[in-house]
């Protein structure tokens, strides 16, 4: 699978503040890529950079085979961006912001009201498409934000923290279209998010801190580079989980074994078939990765836990 | 150009329904009306009748002619302030952009900036030239209830007075606004013209009460004198009515200069032509400071 973005040695400092430093990755066609961090931690701003909207100090940035020191009108064609918050006109409504912005990307007539079709089904838009922006709920206008970054069919859909704020159910929906577009066109999505369960879902992750890449790879390979398995015991005694010589603890109605690895766990249990007989093995979450890898965890709006 | 065309139609959609803008735009003329209606036009109606007298003491004049001449003043003082303050309203659009971050939105798509700039330019153009026509309106049927003394040439003359002077304020309101970021800069920048332009134009009241130094300074800005060419073709008509009524000349004169139909450059009277050489040149010079601060964005950026 070829690189759609290849980003090397990059660097961006606003005055004093080294935003962006010596940043370095690769984002292959068709995966869901997660970049990973708090806020400031250099994630839109390297966003800004791939788009064009920002000059970077240093470091070379291609996009599908573009070098944007080129000039950056050749690759925004390919971008579909969804900004963290809402940039669509409020006082006009879903159509006519669809109907201005295709228009910017040379889509007019027949070929936006086709368009304007698949998206409206796509994204359920038919209720509120004669409504004003303004008027809509917070997850309603995100299906409008998505159906706008659509428009053109990027290669690339850049999603910037898109569910911030919105409920369960709506997040859900938007992760479901998201999830049918990579499947049906090989989209490549770039995601930034404070959602460690919508990172978890990624093919790859980089994880940002204070400008820097601090972590990467597959979910799998950083959980188990950076957190503990867990073995969940029950109908045992707390004498029994002694005897295995692991830090444990006491939970409704079971045992939380921490653990080194899955091998651990499966020699622990094949040398103690006594004590085994109701379990579950889990591994460790992406928010133990981060704290691990980072020292902070994550709060919901995007700061940092102590 | 249909991508031009959609960013026009955009921005002026989005300012006939943004009731704020909308609303804000027609502060000045509102503040106008509300003077006028309160003390202005007694005022110059009183005004007007004591230099009638001076000049030509026991003389009958209708009262139409008299209500003609206040309401020509207020017809060209409401637009001479229309044509601009409207313009920078109107242009707010552009820093609102960049407050709400919809410009992102904009400048992520293959439109160059510099598309995007004269789409703003031209929205703000077209749409304050509609508020202004459509106030030309409202004043010629007032003017047609109170006291009709206007002539078609005037009318024409009028609405190429209004054409030049929005070109007028587009550019400098593009300009200025062009600076902006932030919603406080808005406010400050939106309340400063509305207040203020109806004083320095001579809107609000005649320039020549004011100072010698301000009258001076004012004579230094274009807009003064897109005020005197309004006030001129709105009561070239009045002034041919009391001509034939026998009011001799000097004293028509007299009239003139103290209701700023003659402008004065250091005691040197500005001819007509004179104002529209310096109110366009003046409207040239801003287009191209707006289109070279284009260009030098677009070099930084690269």
């Amino acid at each position: 699978m070829k690189n759609i973005i290849e980003i090397t040695n990059l660097n961006k400092a606003f005055k004093d503040v080294k935003a962006v430093q010596n940043l370095s990755f690769k984002v292959k066609e068709g995966e869901l890529f997660a970049f990973l961090g708090l806020n400031g931690a250099g994630k839109s701003t390297t966003i800004s950079i791939i788009c064009g909207q920002l000059a970077k100090d240093s470091g070379t940035v291609i996009i599908d085979g573009f070098d944007i020191d080129k000039g950056v009108e050749g690759i925004k064609s390919e971008l579909g961006v969804v900004f963290q918050n809402s940039v669509l006109d409020k006082p006009l409504t879903v159509k006519e912001n669809l109907e201005n912005r295709a228009a910017l990307y040379g889509i007019n007539g027949n070929n936006f009201k086709t368009r304007l079709s698949e998206l409206s089904e796509l994204l359920d838009l038919k209720d509120i498409l004669n409504r004003p922006v303004g008027k809509l709920s917070g997850g309603q206008r995100r299906r409008a934000d998505i159906a706008r970054a659509l428009l053109h069919n990027p290669k690339i859909l850049i999603l910037d923290e898109p569910t911030t704020g919105l409920d369960p159910q709506t997040r859900h929906t938007l992760w479901d279209v998201i999830s049918t577009l990579r499947k049906e066109t090989g989209m490549t999505v770039f995601l930034t998010t404070h959602y460690m369960e919508e990172a978890a879902d990624a093919d790859y992750i980089v994880i940002l801190d204070s400008g820097k890449i601090s972590a990467e790879g597959t979910p799998l390979e950083l959980k188990n580079n950076f957190s503990v398995d867990y073995i969940t015991l029950y109908g045992s005694t707390a004498e029994q989980v002694q005897t295995l010589g692991y830090e444990f603890e006491t939970i409704k109605d079971a045992f939380r074994i921490a653990i080194p690895s899955t091998a651990v766990a499966t020699e622990l249990i094949v040398n103690n078939p006594q004590i085994f007989k109701d379990y579950e093995i889990t591994k460790g979450k992406m928010d133990d990765v981060f704290l691990a890898v980072t020292g902070k965890s994550l709060s919901a709006n995007g700061g940092a836990e102590k | 150009m249909s991508i031009i065309l959609s960013i026009i139609k955009r921005n002026i959609k989005m300012f006939f329904k943004d009731k704020g803008l909308l609303f804000t735009s027609l502060i000045t003329p509102m503040i106008l009306l509300v003077l006028y209606a309160t003390f202005l036009g007694n005022l110059y109606e009183d005004s007007f009748k004591q230099i009638l007298d001076a000049i030509a003491p026991g003389l009958k004049v209708e009262d139409s002619l008299i209500n003609g001449c206040v309401g020509g003043q207020l017809f060209s003082s409401l637009l001479a302030v229309c044509t601009v303050t409207v313009t920078f309203c109107s242009n707010m659009l552009m820093v609102q952009d960049k407050v709400n971050g919809s410009i992102s939105d904009l400048t992520i798509t293959p439109v160059k900036g510099s598309a995007l700039a004269f789409g703003y330019y031209i929205a703000t153009f077209i749409t304050t030239l509609i508020i202004c026509l459509l106030a030309t309106v409202a004043c010629l049927i007032y003017i047609a209830y109170i006291g009709w003394y206007i002539t078609v040439s005037d009318i024409l003359l009028i609405l190429l007075d209004v054409f030049i002077l929005v070109m007028f304020g587009t550019a400098l309101s593009s300009i200025i606004n062009y600076f902006l970021s932030s919603q406080g800069q808005i406010s400050a920048v939106g309340s400063i013209v509305s207040s203020g332009y109806g004083f320095i134009c001579g809107a609000y009241m005649p320039i020549s009460q004011f100072s010698e130094g301000l009258q001076n300074f004012v004579s230094f800005l274009p807009g003064t004198y897109g005020t005197s060419l309004l006030r001129n073709h709105s009561l070239n008509g009045v002034f041919a009515e009391m001509e034939n009524l026998g009011i001799p000349e000097k004293a028509i004169e007299g009239v003139k200069d103290s209701i700023d139909c003659n402008i004065y450059f250091f005691d040197e009277k500005v001819p007509i032509s004179t104002m529209y050489v310096y109110l366009a040149g003046a409207t040239v010079v801003l287009a191209a400071v707006y289109i070279l601060m284009n260009l030098k964005k677009r070099k930084i950026k690269r």
